[in-house]
């Protein structure tokens, strides 16, 4: 029976759709995190040609030749990059993106990876890195004897020294934004890389045409909300429980069948 | 005295049919832009049956059309810059390896191009038939509810929104993706308006699928009982007849 395995590709299609959902639930205080969704398309249709029947049209409901779907199939997981609200953190090295475009920051493996997540802090050598200890591009080394950091909107880095009236310039961070930010590959952490889908990366200095601000003294908060989650979650449950129904039913009237005396 | 089994019979893969399409309604209740289908049936009139008593009429029952439900579906806030929603009746064009498609599903994004194009790669088309570039650099993307297409000031394009004469030529291909099956080519659709940031949910009604399930389960069973009770007549009438007084 057709309805049994269609009902299997809802009730797989659906858990799916839970594991993204609590994805999301659980990364709800993660910086720079962008909530997913799980997108549904329907399996191929099956044509049960009836010759001679007749066409009418009558509202909303259409008549159409006999076509059986075969269920349901995840279509994509998507990340929704919508602007997440920015916090206040109160510390110097933190970046909040206001608008498009991502940081850089520089992998051990000597790859390039993004992301939106900009709670950094200095090493051991003053240089700029992220929460994991990885170096953020391009390169910056704030001096020992700083006694105060700027971020300007437009990513100028700048320090004050002991004893010294004027600020000194240490950097310049920059933003890459990609032609297709969807394509972008998650590895954890907070970042991302680049793929052939993403297409290259353009870099510029914050505040150019195209690209977003940097906000100092703020980090991006993660865009779920919650009470979407929660509604979701139970739609996705409620749509579970439906599909097993349906197995319920078919397994009743094959049941039917089997029990008729011969 | 057979002829009530095989009408029984012809009832249950009826039965059998609607209950996989059910499966399919409730399997796609959260897929984006999903039409509800339900099976209609007719009677066919068959041969007469030869009784003792002369001819009675027979009628099966046969799948005949499936009735597919266009009522528009509930809108969904998801904040995604290239998800759109269509309201009232309409199909965004899009352009696959296998030819034109049409669909209501609006979730798009962009190629590394930076054509628009569905989750799928196939290029979703304007109003002309040709491509919708997206510049990057030109700032966020809006799209009107007549769906033009805008980056600040400058004017992408305008997404295409179609519809056939008649409805009844969309068939589904599958991928939320419809096929037109008629010669005539789909008209504009100038009153069906294109929403940013929402997708178009799925129109199933699950109370409404769960009653025809349990409508379906007593049905077949129905038949079931009336097709042993006609065995057990004809058994018992075996019998007797067969008795030698």
């Amino acid at each position: 029976m057709q309805a049994l395995r269609t009902a299997a590709s809802g009730m797989s299609a659906q858990q799916l759709n839970v594991e993204v959902i609590s994805n999301n639930i659980a990364n709800m205080n993660t910086v720079g995190f962008k909530r997913q969704r799980a997108e549904f398309q329907d399996l191929l249709y099956q044509q049960v040609e009836r010759a001679g029947s007749q066409s009418s049209s009558n509202g909303n409901i259409v008549p159409t030749g006999v076509q059986v779907g075969g269920g349901v199939k995840a279509g994509s997981v998507y990340r929704i990059t919508e602007q997440g609200t920015p916090t206040l953190t109160d510390n110097p090295l933190d970046v909040a993106i206001q608008g498009k475009g991502y940081l850089q920051v520089l992998l051990p493996s000597g790859e390039t990876a993004y992301t939106r997540a900009g709670n950094f802090s200095t090493n051991d050598q003053g240089q700029i890195v992220t929460e994991d200890g990885y170096t953020v591009q391009p390169g910056i080394t704030v001096p020992q004897n700083t006694t105060d950091i700027t971020i300007s909107k437009t990513g100028l880095v700048q320090v004050k020294l002991d004893g010294q009236p004027q600020p000194q310039t240490i950097g310049q961070l920059q933003l890459a934004t990609f032609m297709n930010e969807g394509g972008l590959e998650q590895i954890g952490d907070n970042l991302l890389l680049e793929t052939a889908a993403s297409g290259a990366a353009t870099l510029a200095a914050p505040g150019e045409p195209g690209f977003g601000v940097l906000m100092q003294h703020y980090t991006e908060a993660s865009n779920v909300d919650a009470v979407t989650e929660i509604t979701s979650l139970i739609t996705a449950q409620r749509a579970y429980e439906m599909n097993s129904k349906v197995i319920t039913t078919a397994d009743q009237m094959l049941q039917a069948t089997s029990q008729l005396r011969s | 005295m057979d002829n009530a089994l095989y009408v029984g019979l012809s009832r249950q893969m009826t039965l059998r049919r609607q209950l996989d399409i059910v499966a399919n309604n409730i399997a796609n209740a959260n897929t984006t832009g999903f039409k509800t289908e339900d099976l209609m049936v007719r009677t066919e009139q068959a041969k007469p049956a030869k009784t003792l008593d002369g001819a009675s009429p027979v009628k099966f029952v046969l799948d005949d059309r499936v009735a597919r439900d266009f009522t528009q579906g509930a809108m969904t806030k998801t904040g995604g810059d290239f998800d759109v929603a269509i309201e009232g009746t309409g199909f965004f064009h899009v352009q696959t390896a296998a030819g034109d498609r049409y669909t209501r599903d609006g979730r798009f994004t962009t190629n590394p191009e930076g054509q628009l194009v569905t989750q799928e790669g196939a290029q979703v088309l304007d109003d002309g038939g040709g491509p919708l570039l997206i510049d990057p650099t030109l700032g966020p993307v809006s799209i009107g509810k007549d769906g033009t297409v805008s980056q600040g000031a400058v004017r992408v394009g305008r997404l295409g929104v179609v519809r056939p004469d008649d409805l009844a030529s969309m068939a589904k291909d599958g991928d939320n993706l419809y096929r037109n099956t008629a010669n005539t080519t789909l008209q504009a659709a100038p009153d069906a308006r294109v929403h940013q940031g929402m997708l178009e949910s799925s129109n199933v009604q699950p109370v409404v699928e769960i009653t025809k399930l349990i409508e379906i389960q007593r049905a077949y069973e129905g038949v079931a009982k009336m097709m042993d009770n006609t065995a057990e007549l004809s058994r018992s009438a075996v019998e007797r007849l067969g008795k030698l007084n």
